[in-house]
């Protein structure tokens, strides 16, 4: 009984965890989708630009040792504003049905960005500051780590705040209106192109929210971890359905919670090897994902 | 009168002239170069380790040049060049670094990768054994500085490495250990497996010299490890499955757990700085206070240190470089004036430059176009003779059947953000 205890602790504990950090993999989710439902094209940039706003974070608290809040604050600015950038780059001026050309300039801007970390930084691991990070929450057998509670509240927020920008502003209703008939639109007097700029700054600043959650969830920030956050993103999204929000949560605390029961049960090696099992079981039974419906694009 | 005088003009305009042009060529030929290469990593997330190397070698071949320079076989006083590429962390490129130096260019010698899986790899392009005609490998003699996993050099005889020994290291740091903590018993670790060197030195030496000293891993050891190295390897990677990791993994609460639960003596965190540090900092968070941490060689970084000094605290590691001797310090200073910083893997490639001009000057080398084939052979057939070089911290030994070194070592530990010499065995 004592054995079957522990291991049942152990073993809720290790989904509890996952859970829990699985609110940064949403977060990116989030981004992804958000761009996606705007304008049906994937920005492969999104989890480098996120962490890009980390990094400027990071410099504002180095420089003038700000508090921590302050450097979440300054990082989603920064990521805003990288997010921006990278719409002018690679998406304003390219055709907007040609989605391989925006999908290749972005995954070009994703390495040029990290490279251009990789050279500010010589790719050495930086300090991150953390809120909370010494806050353990115990409740009997279990332990909640005080920051990634944190994180997940920050995600909650954001995604109520962001459908209240979809839902419930001028902004939102452009966005939804660009998204589902950008044509349409148009006629109706709607600056396509200004509404998806401000849906990159939008999704930049949730970015540079998830990014520096990320950074401060691990403790240090690193160039390395640029590449499996844009693919576990990915996978957030398509699991959750291109362009649904809450399928991203949703999605992102799945994909959390069972990465860390893989690695319990089966180990490092093998893990990542049944997350992808678990995208492609989607891919073929439920295509458009836990919430997402048919794509109606015209 | 007019007509003797132009002529007389001309001829000494003429005789000038063929001065100044045979002058010329003979000023060119006595400013020969010593041209050598580098490369590693001045790309990727690694590229601290090529920027460290860059700026030891870009030291070490100042300090030759100001001394005077390299004694070629002639008696004509060279100065040394080197160019430094970047083969980032891969094999390809390593590989392509490689072919290039050796067809395009008339570098002497190569001093690189940085990993290595790059090294495992690129040392397999490498003509097998000298003078076998049937094998069409590269002819260009390596001396390596920082791709540092056990056994790789011997895959080559143009092929030879100054890094550290980290059998002879992890020996002695668990038999000083053993003295020094005697009431620890048990040990538990992981490490990221898609790094070999992290990976196979966890298993291959790591785990079985703790072994050899006494220390069990807990719940009784792990089946064919004996205490020899490569025993029982896969049975260690095995029963650490669930607390090893990948190098860009952000999450460690199971593996830290793993740990915790295990309540070991001693601990192992065999990774580079990042994994080090995310892992460090979960176990700080999980309250885990092992009696004795020990990580891996590569660690022993400032990039550790920048991470989570914190939660480095008291971590052992074995070292090949500590600022602990005066020309130590002096390439340690010189490193960080070209912005770089000198530790165990880096500081080999002022060793290297100071080997190779040491094997240069005794071996004849010529340093022209017409002899580069000839120079790059007495270059490697110099650097297989080599029993003793002189190193940062005393002599460094030769096995050279191997290709390998003898590097002298210290015992650091995570003291308040710096690394602090607690046993200097040389």
């Amino acid at each position: 009984m004592g054995d079957f205890w522990f291991e049942f602790v152990e073993i809720t504990q290790t989904i509890g965890d996952g859970l829990l950090f699985g609110a940064t993999y949403a977060l990116i989710g989030i981004g992804f989708t958000l761009i996606f439902g705007a304008m049906g094209k994937l920005n492969m940039t999104y989890a480098a630009a996120s962490l890009a706003g980390a990094y400027v974070g990071l410099a504002a608290f180095t420089l003038v040792n700000a508090s921590a809040l302050v450097v979440f604050l300054v990082s989603a600015l920064a990521s805003g504003l990288v997010g921006f950038i990278v719409y002018v780059a690679c998406f304003r001026f390219i055709p907007i049905d040609n989605h391989l050309a925006a999908l290749m300039a972005s995954i070009g801007a994703l390495f040029f960005i990290d490279e251009i970390i990789v050279h500010a930084t010589d790719g050495s691991p930086l300090t991150f500051p953390a809120m909370f990070d010494d806050v353990m929450l115990e409740l009997g057998s279990y332990g909640i780590r005080g920051d990634l509670l944190f994180v997940f509240a920050v995600c909650i927020a954001g995604t109520f705040g962001l459908l209240y920008v979809l839902y419930r502003s001028r902004l939102g209703l452009a966005t939804r209106a660009v998204s589902q008939q950008d044509v349409a639109a148009r006629l109706c007097g709607i600056d396509v192109h200004r509404t998806n700029a401000v849906t990159f700054v939008l999704a930049g600043l949730l970015g540079g929210i998830a990014g520096s959650m990320t950074a401060a969830a691990v403790g240090v920030l690193s160039p390395l971890i640029t590449v499996p956050l844009t693919i576990k993103g990915l996978i957030v999204t398509v699991i959750g359905g291109l362009g649904s929000i809450p399928g991203a949560i949703a999605a992102g605390l799945l994909v959390g919670g069972l990465e860390n029961v893989f690695l319990y049960f089966r180990g490092v090696n093998e893990r990542d090897m049944y997350v992808l099992l678990l995208l492609f079981v989607f891919l073929i039974f439920r295509p458009h994902g836990i919430f997402g419906s048919a794509i109606d694009r015209d | 009168m007019s007509a003797v005088r132009l002529s007389t003009t001309a001829l000494a305009s003429m005789a000038v002239a063929a001065l100044i042009a045979f002058a010329q060529p003979v000023s060119a030929a006595d400013e020969r170069t010593v041209k050598i290469a580098g490369w590693g990593a001045k790309s990727g997330p690694l590229r601290s380790f090529g920027v460290n190397s860059e700026a030891v070698l870009k030291a070490a071949v100042q300090s030759i040049n100001d001394s005077g320079g390299v004694k070629l076989g002639d008696g004509t006083v060279a100065q040394m060049e080197f160019t430094y590429y970047d083969s980032a962390c891969n094999a390809d490129q390593a590989i392509s670094v490689a072919r290039k130096v050796e067809s395009q260019t008339e570098a002497l010698i190569g001093i690189g990768p940085t990993c290595s899986g790059a090294a495992a790899a690129m040392y397999g392009i490498f003509q097998k054994t000298v003078d076998d005609e049937s094998d069409t490998g590269l002819q260009f003699p390596i001396l390596t500085d920082t791709a540092i996993r056990p056994g790789l050099a011997k895959k080559s005889q143009w092929t030879f490495r100054n890094v550290p020994n980290e059998i002879t290291m992890y020996d002695e740091l668990f038999a000083w250990l053993r003295a020094q903590y005697p009431d620890a018993k048990t040990i538990y670790g992981g490490t990221e497996t898609d790094q070999a060197h992290s990976k196979l030195t966890f298993a291959i030496v790591i785990v079985p010299m703790a072994k050899k000293h006494g220390f069990e891993w807990v719940g009784g050891g792990i089946e064919g490890v004996t205490g020899k190295v490569r025993e029982g390897y896969e049975n260690v990677l095995e029963v650490s499955k669930s607390s090893n990791w990948l190098m860009a993994d952000t999450n460690f609460s199971v593996q830290a757990r793993a740990f915790k639960k295990s309540g070991a003596d001693m601990m192992i965190v065999s990774s580079h700085p990042f994994t080090t540090c995310g892992m460090l900092k979960e176990m700080k968070r999980q309250r885990i206070k092992p009696k004795v941490l020990v990580g891996l060689t590569s660690s022993s970084s400032a990039e550790t240190l920048k991470g989570c000094s914190a939660a480095a605290e008291g971590m052992y590691i074995p070292t090949g470089f500590a600022p602990i001797t005066d020309a130590a310090a002096k390439v340690a200073a010189a490193a960080e004036a070209n912005g770089g910083s000198a530790d165990l893997h880096s500081a080999a490639a002022w060793e290297n430059a100071h080997i190779i001009k040491q094997v240069i000057e005794s071996t004849g080398i010529m340093a022209k176009p017409e002899t580069l084939n000839d120079d790059r052979r007495k270059i490697r057939d110099g650097l297989e003779t080599l029993v003793k070089v002189d190193g940062l911290m005393g002599d460094i030994g030769r096995v050279q059947d191997e290709g390998e070194s003898v590097k002298p070592y210290v015992f650091v530990q995570a003291d308040s953000g710096t690394w602090k010499v607690v046993h200097d065995p040389r």
